[in-house]
């Protein structure tokens, strides 16, 4: 039996809040695909930017073929034919396709024609189809991902790790690119995929190490499991499944209305085109799609973050298409956003300060014109208290808690904030599997209250757990509204893939 | 006191001593003894009342100069125009005092002068608003057109009866501000700077105004989604900060020279933005740190006259603590995160 | 004359663009230099000095060169090593260079009775081009340093569209990751640009003390640092635009000094002094950066 082509061995990583990876130890053989599964924060990413030489490890070894390596730097992971496309594409959007992969590996004086052309051969080699001369930022997410692909061809590397390289293609782009890597594995080379959608595993692993909390919890042969054994050791601990009671119904009241909104990108493309539908109190409305399909313009221009070109946007009646984000805010609208290190909170600031934050206009803080300390010190504790949020007060910085807890801090305060009306857009991406639960309670307990709300989601176990109806979101159109309970998961991936009626892929 | 406290006022006692401490070498160059240089600093900074009076007359304008660039700096703007908002400042309040020679100037010449170098300080931030212009650049040119603007008045309309230099008359005395300790020159300016920055204090920690603009400098996209408007703030900030720093021509026009001429006070906004930095923009922080740096020009003057070390030392050594002030945030941090690792390591166990 | 004005912008050019081509280059790695001024001053100082103490103004230029090179790394060190605020540290290196140029200027020179001099850099007339009739006199009978200024012209341009460095360097400003992720030292180019500048400004520094006014005074530089830092600005970035800039605040300089040495015209002498200035703040607002390189000012920071 051959020495294992690359092994990582006892390695353990320590972050100043987090210990990312703890005595992690697995190999991969030449000719094989191997899967990192695990979900967000399980330490997948962590090991793999160890081996490429972006992270230092604090403990273990890496061998290759059977004999120690150092890799201290990328530049080191190259010289031992190592290639890694990272999640967020490591990519200068401004440069073309040639100038980005001949960052690195030129020196001297530089004949654009002549790059340019060997860099077109290589792409027709492979049936890649990339224009060279093509600027980053003109090129769609899947074809960007092709040059990312093509750089690693073009360093001839024997060992490609893609890091959650299906979160933001279609289903055929993810076939084509599942084609790639068995084609790529069969020539003799080893691919390491970071996912956690358990689905792709099965289809294009040989191998699968599972991973959870920074270390191995499994490693085992494709055709020795299944997906239930794998979610099994996914998973820490025990979690409630979430009852719901499918005889609740919403009522007519309609609360939130869109009509014919279009919106245009700066260069003229529509990012949404001529979308409508309504929101019923006590419903919870799902918005499914690949990202990257107007969902977050959709977010946007409902909460007031941008204007549409054309069309209206109606809260119970009223039309607030004009009105600015402080206007919206004062009538209701709660917004939990997608990013929130961006758009949520100000992640330097006290918990407090940003309780205060969407609100800092109403006069219900002022105590002769100085900021009432107690009242919002009492308010923020009630929320961190309804909503489990594992902190030690209010006047702990933001960026001292986890992920999961600072969502529910905003979760709480916009459940808090909003008057009819809320929009929850990605709100457990990234989150363990406990604060995900959180979050779905508080979600089903707004639509107890009678309140309107709308989800968007690229997790589709999420919509169906959740949304009463769902609008499938295709390049910024609805593919059609369906009550979620007359669809099924085929239907909405063909949806999602832009076809509008059932048939053949 | 928490840890986090601890780490800055240690780190920035140890930032002022290893400036003093390379100042020292210097001044071993100029071969004279630094430790005998240095006594005599410090003990000539406190050998009678007047001197003493004399440090917080200094301190003062540094006060408003750096509550200028710390009030903008808590927006992530940079206003590096203070030294010319301080111009236009004390061009309208010797105007003023001019005009009208009466103890009323005093009452427009603080309203009018933070009125329009807080206009000439606003104009970058609706510049920065409107069209997205760097207000670092504008701001570091709005000086030496100030500073230009300012000299071709002295020459011409506002100078002196006799017509010989291009300076004003001297102010009436009843346009003086008031000496609050009498024998120095202490006067109510200084009163003022202290009162000025407790409001300041009040206005960003206390205030929901004073929240949305830190919101807006630590995080604005944020803001905006919360419903502030950033480039509103902007202008704000600026307005304010022109302001603040056109006080400081109030009194020194008003209370230290009664007159107006040129190439007075040329460095108290370079000067109030080492103050700002040392004091990591706290306006109490300010205060305290404007009078060590006034303490540092009173005994440095001194010092010149009597011992032969040229003053520029002292420029020297605030250069020298700012660059390890600097050092220090980046030791503070390592410290942090190293604290936080070795307590997971030890959670581990 | 306008052969006068014209050859007196051409000069007055020279160290700008030295200034500005150096700042292009560092702010396409994502540096701004903001100790500009204080690097600029610190070569003024020490090429003067140099020169007249060696009597060589060879001497004097090399120093200078030096000594901003000195400036530079300390600035590199805290913006770069140390991921300090770029800002605040080049305030706080221009305040440090401020004192620390008129006390060694104390400590060397003491308090002269009359101002020092040195005799300036002189022109050099090139055979056969300076006669070419009207262009001659005003681009081909300069000092050594504009001659330069030429050469680094097109120089600039070619290392930064047509070299594998200037790719770099490109794309180190852009996307510092992606350059990480490519095997390059983000933190290794961004502080041998910086140094590179601090070479370039220290001569563009002593040009005011021993090319020009021949003597040096603690206010020498004036501003003209950072008009260099405005043109990278204006000049969106690129070599030939920094030309471009630099030529028109030339002209504005040698304008001004025309003004002032003539005939006192109805127009205020202050105001021909300001007018640089004044051109800096309406060419920044009405310019719009589309060009600024992605991560300028920001510090490329990897691990959590």
């Amino acid at each position: 039996m051959d020495k294992p082509f690359f092994e990582l061995k006892g390695i353990s990583k320590y972050f100043a809040k987090v210990i990312a990876n703890k005595d992690v130890s697995f190999s991969v053989n030449r000719g094989e695909v191997l899967a990192l599964l695990g979900e967000n924060g399980a330490g997948k990413s962590t090991c793999m930017k160890i081996l490429y030489g972006l992270y230092g490890a604090d403990e273990g070894e890496i061998y290759k073929n059977g004999e120690q390596i150092i890799i201290k730097s990328p530049k080191d992971a190259m010289k031992h034919k190592i290639s890694m496309i990272q999640q967020h594409f490591s990519l200068v959007s401004a440069h073309t396709v040639t100038e980005n992969i001949i960052l690195g590996n030129i020196k001297g004086k530089i004949n654009w024609a002549y790059e340019e052309q060997k860099i077109q051969d290589l792409a027709n080699k492979y049936e890649l189809k990339v224009d060279a001369q093509k600027k980053i930022k003109d090129l769609t997410v899947g074809e960007q991902q092709k040059v990312e692909i093509l750089k690693a061809l073009y360093l001839e590397a024997n060992l490609l790790i893609m890091d959650e390289p299906t979160a933001v293609l279609t289903p055929q782009e993810i076939d084509n690119l599942m084609k790639f890597v068995k084609d790529y594995s069969k020539q003799g080379n080893a691919v390491i995929f970071i996912t956690h959608k358990l689905k792709e595993v099965m289809s294009v692993a040989n191998r699968i190490i599972v991973m959870r909390s920074g270390m191995v919890y499994g490693n085992v042969k494709k055709d020795k499991t299944d997906e239930y054994q794998l979610s099994k050791m996914m998973i820490e601990g025990s979690f409630e499944q979430i009852e719901r009671d499918d005889s609740l119904n919403y009522s007519d009241e309609i609360c939130l209305s869109i009509k014919n909104m279009s919106l245009k990108s700066k260069s003229g493309i529509p990012v949404i085109n001529d979308v409508s539908f309504d929101i019923h109190k006590g419903e919870i409305f799902g918005v499914a799609g690949v990202s990257g399909n107007g969902q977050l313009e959709l977010c946007m221009s409902i909460c007031g973050a941008m204007k549409p070109d054309e069309g209206f946007v109606l809260l119970n009646d009223v039309d607030i298409t004009n009105y600015s984000i402080k206007e919206r805010i004062a009538l209701g609208l709660g917004y939990v956003p997608s990013d929130r290190h961006r758009y949520g909170m100000v992640m330097s600031m006290t918990l407090a300060e940003n309780i205060l934050l969407k609100t800092s206009y109403s006069k219900y803080w002022k105590k002769h014109g100085l900021i009432d300390r107690k009242k919002l010190n009492d308010k923020t504790n009630k929320i961190l208290t309804n909503f489990n949020v594992k902190a030690p007060g209010p006047a702990s910085l933001a960026q001292e808690l986890s992920g999961g807890n600072q969502q529910k801090v905003i979760v709480g305060r916009e459940v808090e904030n909003c008057g009819d009306f809320i929009i929850f857009d990605q709100p457990t991406r990234g989150l363990d599997l406990g604060a995900i639960n959180n979050v779905h309670s508080s979600i089903l307990n707004e639509k107890e209250n009678e309140k309107a709300v709308m989800l968007v989601s690229t997790e589709l176990s999420e919509i169906f757990a959740l949304c009463d109806r769902v609008a499938i979101f295709y390049k910024g159109e609805i593919q059609g509204i369906y009550k979620t309970s007359d669809l099924d998961s085929e239907k909405i991936g063909l949806l999602m893939a832009g076809y509008k009626k059932q048939g053949d892929k | 006191m928490d840890k986090k406290t601890r780490d800055i006022l240690i780190t920035s006692f140890l930032a002022v001593i290893m400036g003093l401490f390379l100042s020292g070498i210097m001044i071993l160059f100029l071969g004279k003894n630094p430790i005998s240089v240095f006594a005599l600093l410090f003990s000539s900074m406190f050998r009678d009342g007047y001197t003493i009076g004399e440090i917080f007359v200094k301190a003062t304008p540094l006060i408003f100069t750096s509550l200028a660039f710390a009030f903008t700096f808590k927006a992530s703007l940079f206003n590096i125009g203070a030294q010319g908002q301080f111009y236009i400042g004390a061009l309208t309040a010797a105007s003023i005092s001019l005009l009208i020679p009466h103890p009323i100037a005093i009452v427009l010449a603080i309203i009018f002068s933070f009125l329009f170098s807080g206009i000439w300080g606003g104009l970058i931030g609706f510049f920065k608003s409107r069209f997205k212009a760097n207000e670092f650049l504008i701001s570091m040119m709005s000086t030496y057109v100030a500073l230009n603007f300012m000299n071709y008045l002295l020459r011409t309309v506002l100078i002196e009866s006799k017509g010989e230099y291009p300076q004003t008359d001297s102010l009436a005395k009843s346009t003086w501000l008031f000496k609050i300790v009498p024998h120095t020159r202490l006067h109510f300016g200084f009163i003022l700077a202290i009162v000025v920055a407790i409001l300041i204090w009040l206005l960003l920690y206390r205030t929901t105004l004073g929240f949305r603009i830190r919101a807006v400098g630590q995080n604005q996209e944020a803001a905006r989604m919360s419903g502030v408007n950033p480039e509103l703030v902007f202008i704000f900030a600026f307005f304010v900060s022109g302001g603040l720093a056109g006080l400081a021509g109030v009194t020194e026009v008003n209370g230290v020279q009664h007159m107006l001429l040129q190439g007075f006070n040329p460095s108290i906004g370079a000067i109030g933005i080492g103050i700002a930095i040392l004091a990591n923009a706290n306006p109490i922080g300010i205060i305290f740190a404007s009078i060590l740096f006034g303490a540092l020009q009173v005994g440095g003057t001194i010092m010149g006259q009597i011992s032969g070390v040229p003053s520029s030392i002292i420029d020297l050594m605030e250069g020298f603590v700012m660059v390890f002030v600097i050092i220090s945030y980046f030791v503070r941090n390592k410290l942090e995160v190293n604290r936080e690792k070795k307590l997971l390591l030890e959670g581990d166990k | 004359m306008l052969v006068n004005l014209l050859s007196r912008a051409i000069m007055m050019s020279t160290p700008l663009l030295f200034g500005a081509i150096s700042e292009v280059f560092s702010e396409r790695t994502g540096m701004m230099v903001t100790a500009i001024e204080g690097i600029f001053l610190m070569g003024a100082w020490a090429g003067f000095t140099t020169a007249y103490i060696s009597g060589s103004l060879a001497m004097g230029l090399l120093f200078a060169s030096f000594a901003g090179l000195l400036v530079a790394m300390l600035y590199a060190y805290l913006c770069v090593t140390l991921k300090q605020h770029q800002i605040v540290t080049g305030t706080a290196i221009n305040i440090l260079v401020a004192g620390l140029c008129a006390f060694l200027h104390r400590v060397v020179f003491g308090v002269p009775l009359s101002p020092l001099t040195v005799e300036p850099l002189q022109k050099i007339a090139l055979p056969l081009l300076s006669k070419i009739p009207f262009l001659g006199p005003i681009f081909f009978n300069q000092n050594i340093l504009t001659y330069i200024m030429y050469i680094l012209v097109p120089l600039g341009f070619f290392i930064m569209y047509k070299t594998s460095l200037g790719l770099v360097v490109r794309s180190t400003g852009e996307n510092p990751e992606a350059v990480d992720v490519s095997g390059i030292n983000v933190s290794k180019v961004r502080f041998v640009t910086v140094m590179v500048s601090g070479l370039m400004c220290g001569v563009a520094g002593a040009f005011y003390s021993i090319g020009y006014l021949g003597m040096f005074t603690t206010n020498i530089i004036g501003g003209r640092g950072w008009i260099a830092f405005a043109i990278c600005f204006l000049g969106n970035w690129n070599p030939i635009g920094a030309f471009i800039g630099t030529i028109i605040f030339g002209l504005a300089e040698a304008f001004a000094i025309l003004m002032q040495s003539g005939a006192s015209t109805f127009l205020p002498n202050e105001l021909f002094i300001a007018l640089p200035y004044i051109l800096t703040i309406v060419l920044t607002i009405s310019r719009k950066s589309f060009n600024v390189p992605a991560k300028l000012g920001t510090a490329y920071i990897k691990e959590n």
